[in-house]
C-alpha cells in the first residue's frame, strides 16, 4: 500500500559561475540547512538522504563520502544517484520511493554541481568519460580528424542539442528569432528569482539577436552558463506534511523513461538510429506514464505550469511539446502570444529555468523545487499569478536519452 | 560474426584534466596560519567537540561553527593507527616501487578529537606502535602552504 | 542594463589533477570490416534482424529492438542531408581539441567554415554524421542531395570517408 509523499520545504543556494568562497561540501551543507529551516523540520527527524551531481564534475569521484557528515547524514542511510542530466530528477524522484514505500517518514534530497572547481570547459573531464573510450576505439582506425574538429566544434557549442534544434525548426517551422524570445525570457525571469545565475531585467529578444552565432542555429546568447550551486528538498509523509506546511506540494505522478542514445558516442562513433533528436520518446513516455499515475487526462487543461529542462532555447519548445502541454509543432506559436510568460496562461520556466542557471546535477532537481514553491506560493517575486493546482517538472539526459517527469499539486490525489 | 565480438585493446591518447578546488574560509585560515607554525582548529560550540582542520559545521550535532570558535592546537599529539605503504602510483594508473617504505599516521593532537592523516619519519616502521607520542615537523621556510607540514615524527 | 553581477570572494585553491588517459579501455572489433569496405569504396553497415533497420557506420546492438545486429548490408554511397550546422569562420585560437588548436596544426585553413551534416544514405536506416565540403553555406538544406568524397588512395582507415559533397 503506497503512503502520500509531499514536499514540505525547498533550499537552494544563491548561484554563480564562481562560489569560491565554499568548498564543495559547504555549498551543499547550506542548501540543505536552507531547506530544514523552510520545512521547520530539525536535522534530528530526518531519516535519510537522496544525494547526486554529475559523475565525475569538479573532478571528486564520491563526493558523498566527503559531504556525508556537513549534510547532517552521519549515521543516517545515504545514496547516491548518478543519471548525467537527470541526476537532480532522479535524486528528487529517489526521495518519493521510501517515504511512499513506508520505509522512511522524512527524506532529504540534495543535488548540486560546482564547475569552478574544474579548469577545464564544461567539467570536460566527466563529460568525456562517456565516449573518450570510444573516441581512443575510433582513433585506433583511423578517425578522420577534420571530421572530429566539427564534431568538437558542434560538442562545444552544444552538442546534439545543436542538431535536435534543426530538426525541430525543419518540421516544425520555428525559427532562430523564437529561440531568441525564448532565452529573452529565461534571464528576464531569472531576474526575479534570487537563486537564479543569468539575470538580466528587461532583456529582449534582440539583446539576444545580437550575440555571436556559435553554430548555427546557436548565439552566445542562448547557452546556459556553467553555474556553481545546490539545492535540497525535504520530502514527509501525509501526517507530517500536513502538521508541517500550509500548503505541501504533494507528488501526484513520476515516471523515467530512456531511449536509444543519440550523441553519436557509442561505439561505432557516428551512427544512432534515432533519426530525428528532437523525437524524444523518453520523455513521452515519461510523460504519458506520470499523468497516467497523477490521474491527469489533459495536460493542456490540467497542468497550470512547468518547469523544463532547458538549457537551449529549442528545448523549452521541443519538450513543453512531449509533454503534452502544446499541440504538435505549436510551442513556438504559444510563445509568440505571450503564452508561456510568468503571467501566461501556461508559463514555462518561470524560474528562468536551466537556460538561466545550469548546475548540472542539481537543474533537474530544481524543477522539481521550483513546481514546489510555485505549489506552495513560496515562488516569491516569479511566483505565477494564476492558481497552481497541478505542474510538471522535467529532467533531461543521460546521453541525451534519459527522461524524469514528476508531477506535483496540491492536493495528494488519487 | 564472432570475431566481431572479439574485445580488442584500446590505445589511448594523453589527456589530462585540471582541477583548482576551492577550499573554504575555514580551512583557508588553517592553511595561512601554517605561515606563523600554528595549527588551527575549531571547538564546537554546541557539542564541544574539536576538529582539525576547522570545519564551518558539526557533523555530530549540526551546529553551525564560527571563525569565533576557532582554537590554536599544539603540534603534538599520539599515533591511533597506522599502515605502511610499499608502492605508490604514478598518476598514470602505474604502481611505483618505493624505495623506502612510507609510514602514513593517523593522528590525534592534544586537545583535538579528531585525527589527520600524514606521514610519519624517524622511525623504522616495526617500532612503529599504536599510543606513539609524535611531533609536527615544519618545513624549514613556512610560507602558508600545506606543505608547511613535512610530516610527524616521535617526540 | 545587462546581466547582474554577482561577485563573492576567493579563498586558496588546492590544484590536482584527473589524467584521463590513464585508464585502460576495451573495444570490440566491430570497426574492423567496416574499414575494410572503405578501403574498397564501399559503406557496409550492420543489419539488424529484428527490425530490419540499417545502421551505418555499424553498431553491435540494435538501440530500440535491442537484438544482434549480426547482418550486414551494404548501402549506397549518395543519401540526403537530415541535418546539418554551420560554424562561424574558424581561426587561430577559436577551438581546442584534445589540447590542439586545429588551425595551428594547418588541419583546417584559417577562417574556414565548417559545414558538419547528417546523411541518410540511401539503403540506410541511421544518421551518419559527417562534414559537408566542396559546398556554400548558404546552399545547404535538409534534403540536399551528397555524395562520399574518397580518399585517392583508400587504405582501409576512417579517414578513407573524407566527408560528403553536393551531387
Ligand atoms: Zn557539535
Ligand atoms: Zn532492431
Amino acid at each position: 500500500m503506497k503512503r502520500n509523499a509531499a514536499i514540505i520545504g525547498c533550499g537552494q543556494t544563491k548561484h554563480s559561475s564562481k562560489r569560491r568562497d565554499v568548498n564543495v561540501a559547504e555549498m551543499v551543507s547550506e542548501a540543505v540547512y536552507n531547506a530544514l529551516e523552510d520545512a521547520q523540520v530539525s536535522m534530528r527527524e530526518v531519516d535519510a538522504f537522496i544525494v547526486g551531481n554529475m559523475p565525475g564534475f569538479g573532478g571528486i569521484a564520491q563526493p558523498e563520502q566527503w559531504l556525508g557528515d556537513w549534510i547532517g547524514a552521519a549515521g543516517k542511510p545515504v545514496i547516491r544517484i548518478a543519471t548525467g542530466g537527470t541526476t537532480g530528477g532522479s535524486v528528487g524522484q529517489g526521495a518519493y520511493y521510501p517515504v511512499a514505500s513506508g520505509l522512511h517518514d522524512v527524506v532529504v534530497a540534495v543535488a548540486w554541481e560546482k564547475h569552478s572547481d574544474s579548469k577545464e570547459a564544461g567539467a570536460t573531464s566527466g563529460l568525456l568519460h562517456v565516449g573518450l573510450g570510444n573516441l581512443f576505439h575510433a582513433a585506433s582506425y583511423g578517425l578522420n580528424l577534420k571530421n572530429l574538429m566539427a564534431m568538437s566544434m558542434v560538442g562545444a557549442a552544444a552538442g546534439v542539442a545543436v542538431y535536435q534544434a534543426v530538426f525541430y525548426m525543419h518540421r516544425s517551422g520555428c525559427t532562430i528569432e523564437h529561440f531568441d524570445m525564448v532565452a529573452a525570457k529565461a534571464r528576464r525571469n531569472a531576474a526575479r528569482n534570487k537563486y537564479a545565475h543569468l539575470q538580466w531585467p528587461g532583456c529582449t529578444p534582440e539583446d539576444i539577436a545580437e550575440t555571436e552565432l556559435l553554430a548555427y542555429p546557436f548565439r552566445y546568447g542562448h547557452i546556459c552558463p556553467a553555474s556553481d550551486g545546490a539545492s535540497a528538498i525535504v520530502v514527509a509523509e501525509e501526517n507530517l506534511a500536513r502538521k508541517k506546511a500550509r500548503r505541501p506540494a504533494w507528488y501526484k505522478g513520476l515516471a523515467s523513461y530512456s531511449d536509444e542514445e543519440n550523441q553519436l558516442q557509442s561505439e561505432n562513433f557516428g551512427g544512432v538510429g534515432v533519426l530525428d533528436p528532437s523525437e524524444q520518446r523518453g520523455c513521452w513516455v515519461s510523460a504519458m506514464k506520470a499523468y497516467a499515475m497523477a490521474g491527469i487526462k489533459d495536460p493542456q487543461k490540467e497542468i497550470d505550469m512547468a518547469e523544463l529542462y532547458q538549457p537551449f532555447p529549442s528545448q523549452e519548445l521541443i519538450f513543453a511539446e512531449r509533454l503534452g502541454l502544446f499541440d504538435e509543432g505549436t510551442a513556438w506559436m504559444a510563445l509568440e502570444k505571450g503564452e508561456t510568460d510568468i503571467n501566461g496562461r501556461m508559463p514555462l520556466d518561470p524560474s528562468g529555468g536551466v537556460n538561466a542557471t545550469n548546475a548540472i546535477g542539481s537543474s533537474a532537481m530544481q524543477r522539481i523545487l521550483e513546481c514546489a514553491l510555485q505549489i506552495m506560493g513560496k515562488a516569491e517575486e516569479h511566483q505565477v499569478p494564476k492558481k497552481v493546482s497541478n505542474a510538471v517538472a522535467h529532467g533531461w539526459g543521460g546521453v541525451t536519452n534519459y527522461s524524469t517527469v514528476t508531477v506535483l499539486g496540491d492536493s495528494p490525489g488519487r | 560474426m564472432k570475431s566481431e565480438s572479439e574485445i580488442i585493446d584500446v590505445k589511448t591518447l594523453p589527456f589530462t584534466a585540471n582541477f583548482i578546488w576551492a577550499t573554504g574560509f575555514m580551512m583557508q585560515r588553517f592553511i595561512e596560519e601554517l605561515a606563523s607554525r600554528k595549527i588551527l582548529g575549531v571547538k564546537c560550540p554546541g557539542c564541544g567537540y574539536t576538529y582539525v582542520p576547522p570545519r564551518s559545521r558539526c557533523g555530530k550535532c549540526y551546529a553551525k561553527i564560527e571563525e569565533e570558535n576557532l582554537v590554536t592546537l599544539s603540534g603534538k599529539g599520539t599515533l591511533v593507527s597506522y599502515t605502511t605503504g610499499h608502492v605508490a602510483l604514478d598518476g598514470q594508473g602505474n604502481f611505483i616501487d618505493l624505495q623506502e617504505p612510507a609510514i602514513i599516521g593517523a593522528i590525534k593532537l592534544e586537545d583535538a578529537d579528531s585525527t589527520i592523516f600524514m606521514p610519519i619519519e624517524g622511525i623504522e616502521p616495526r617500532d612503529v606502535v599504536e599510543g606513539l607520542k609524535v611531533e609536527l615537523q615544519w618545513r624549514e621556510e613556512t610560507k602558508g602552504e600545506l606543505e608547511d607540514i613535512r610530516c610527524f615524527k616521535p617526540a | 542594463m545587462g546581466f547582474i553581477k554577482d561577485e563573492r570572494p576567493q579563498t586558496i585553491c588546492v590544484e590536482g589533477t584527473w589524467s584521463l588517459s590513464s585508464y585502460h579501455y576495451k573495444g570490440s572489433k566491430l570497426l574492423e570490416q567496416y574499414v575494410k569496405g572503405l578501403k574498397q569504396k564501399k559503406l557496409i553497415g550492420s543489419f539488424c534482424p529484428g527490425c530490419a533497420k540499417v545502421i551505418l557506420p555499424p553498431r553491435n546492438l540494435c538501440g530500440r529492438c535491442h537484438r544482434i545486429m549480426d547482418g550486414r548490408k551494404t548501402v549506397s554511397d549518395r543519401g540526403t542531408i537530415t541535418c546539418y550546422t554551420v560554424s562561424p569562420a574558424i581561426t587561430k585560437g577559436k577551438l581546442k581539441v584534445l589540447g590542439m588548436d586545429p588551425v595551428e596544426t594547418g588541419l583546417i585553413k584559417d577562417g574556414e567554415i565548417l559545414i558538419p551534416v547528417f546523411v541518410r544514405f540511401d539503403g540506410s536506416d541511421s544518421n551518419t554524421d559527417t562534414i559537408l565540403l566542396n559546398a556554400e553555406p548558404k546552399a545547404v538544406h535538409i534534403g540536399m542531395r551528397v555524395k562520399v568524397i574518397w580518399a585517392k588512395e583508400p587504405q582501409g582507415a576512417l579517414s578513407d570517408f573524407e566527408g560528403v559533397e553536393p551531387i
